[in-house]
């Protein structure tokens, strides 16, 4: 029985999901045609490499793998003397660290910077880096494929590696575990009967019948927010796997337009594409906080 | 629309498995990228960040403590400065007072000294008047004496005759009393 609960609660969610592109977006309007994917086109379904029982590795999750142990070595060679006077490695690290955490202190305060900067730090860090590995030629393009006999080219089938976020596997893992340490930390901060205030309790000084009305009208507005929140998560993972996979898509679809300028064509999309995953990295980052600020902060009456 | 006539039409499940199919998510893909994430995040958070927050923070303290350190002294300085400056205050006013005082003890002497010398001064000019009167009264005696010895002799030799004792005490008397007139 617990074997096909995870599948259902999945699916649910995924429903969700589905919920909102439905709503947002003209994208998905038009069905899926079944049948094989062009060798031309970037599958929307990442290359499962390794299974191990009903768990896969895939080729977005090795990139993702090898952004973090990148990210981790830098770290550790930069800290590796740790100089009063930065300079080089250790320079760059804390002014990259230390920027974020006074970015985000900025945003969200110094007591929830404290307690949620490894994540935000992973969440931006770790984004903008997968995001920018991804554009690195040979991802996407080195794997294991087949020689065209028609053409004589060969045609990689099942990449070695992929753009971490151009898989919506990788994106709504880190919505959804975002979404639980939001709840956690909303917990943490309001308690569970300030939580249900926060998002059912009536708001402004009123009394007599207009307290009763606004009750009940608060109370529907609470579901609002509900559902409102229910859709953050999805909403966050569409965002950056759209972006991120529309634009690797760009990016071979013009590598393919005209084979001997397949170098040239696609040069000014790369930059693009560097501000795209930057960008994303920060909407990402920020949206995340915003939504743990708004949940975490005192209301005016108690902070007196 | 075909979603939504879909999904009014009762067909929302296999339409959302479509939807998960199309765009390659699958449950069991999903949650092993939540454990490669979970354990990538735990990771990053131990090895890349903990070192890099514990310097940043220790420099902070640090910068904080220099601060405090640095306010502490400028605090003292001011302080010291105040002290300093009351101190000289003081000492000003007790030098003035002091010189005040010798001002004052030295007009006071200067005057007892003037004083002194003025009652001496009167002193002796008394003891002058008085020696100067004694010796003017010796001298008028001894005047009133010659006179009269003069006055007897000379009527002696003008009369002719020789007085007697009485008379020349009366001479002499006589001749003190139109002296003293």
């Amino acid at each position: 029985m617990q074997h096909c609960t995870f599948p259902r609660l999945s699916l649910s969610i995924f429903a969700l999901c589905c919920g909102c592109i439905f709503a947002a977006s003209t994208i998905v309007a038009e069905p899926a045609v079944p049948g094989p994917e062009k060798s031309e086109m970037l599958p929307l379904r990442p290359a499962e490499l390794v299974h191990i029982g009903k768990f896969t590795i895939t080729n977005s999750m090795l990139v993702t793998w090898a952004v973090a142990a990148g990210i981790i070595i830098f770290a550790q060679l930069a800290m590796r003397n740790i100089k009063p006077v930065p300079s080089g490695a250790q320079n760059f690290w804390e002014w990259l660290v230390q920027s974020l955490y006074e970015f985000l202190e900025n945003i969200i305060g110094r007591d929830l910077v404290k307690k949620t900067f490894w994540f935000f730090a992973t969440i931006f860090i770790f984004i903008l880096f997968v995001n920018w590995f991804g554009l690195i030629p040979g991802v996407g393009t080195i794997g294991w494929g087949h020689y065209d006999p028609a053409t004589g080219a060969f045609h990689v089938d099942r990449p070695l590696l992929r753009g971490g976020n151009a898989d919506l596997n990788m994106t709504t893992a880190m919505a959804a575990i975002f979404f639980m340490l939001w709840f956690v930390w909303a917990i943490q901060a309001q308690g569970v009967g300030g939580f249900l205030l926060h998002l059912f309790g009536p708001k402004g000084e009123t009394s007599g019948i207009v307290k009763i009305l606004m009750i009940i009208i608060f109370f529907m507005v609470g579901w609002l927010e509900v559902v409102s929140i229910l859709f953050r998560p999805i909403a966050l993972s569409f965002r950056l796997f759209g972006n991120i996979y529309a634009g690797e898509s760009i990016i071979e679809a013009l590598s393919n337009m005209v084979p001997l300028l397949s170098w040239l064509i696609p040069i000014p999309f790369y930059f693009l594409e560097v501000l795209v995953g930057f960008v994303q990295a920060l909407v990402f980052m920020l949206l995340t906080a915003i939504f743990t600020l708004l949940i975490a902060e005192h209301g005016p009456e108690k902070a007196h | 629309m075909n979603v939504m006539i879909a999904a009014a039409s009762g067909g929302f499940t296999a339409m959302v498995r479509d939807t998960a199919e199309t765009f390659g998510w699958n449950p069991w893909l999903f949650l092993s990228q939540v454990i490669s994430f979970v354990i990538v995040a735990l990771l990053l958070r131990r090895f890349a960040y903990k070192p890099i927050l514990a310097v940043l923070e220790e420099r902070r303290r640090q910068i904080e403590k220099a601060q405090f350190n640095a306010e502490k002294i400028k605090r003292q300085l001011a302080e010291a400065e105040q002290r300093y400056a009351e101190i000289l205050t003081r000492a000003n006013a007790e030098a003035q007072k002091m010189i005040d005082e010798a001002r004052e003890s030295s007009a006071h002497l200067a005057e007892r000294k003037q004083q002194e010398a003025i009652a001496a001064a009167e002193q002796i000019i008394a003891k002058a008047r008085e020696a100067s009167a004694i010796e003017h009264e010796r001298t008028m005696e001894s005047l009133k004496r010659e006179l009269g010895r003069l006055v007897v002799d000379t009527t002696a030799k003008v009369t002719g005759k020789v007085l007697t004792a009485e008379d020349q005490q009366r001479l002499q008397e006589e001749t003190a009393r139109q002296l003293a007139s």
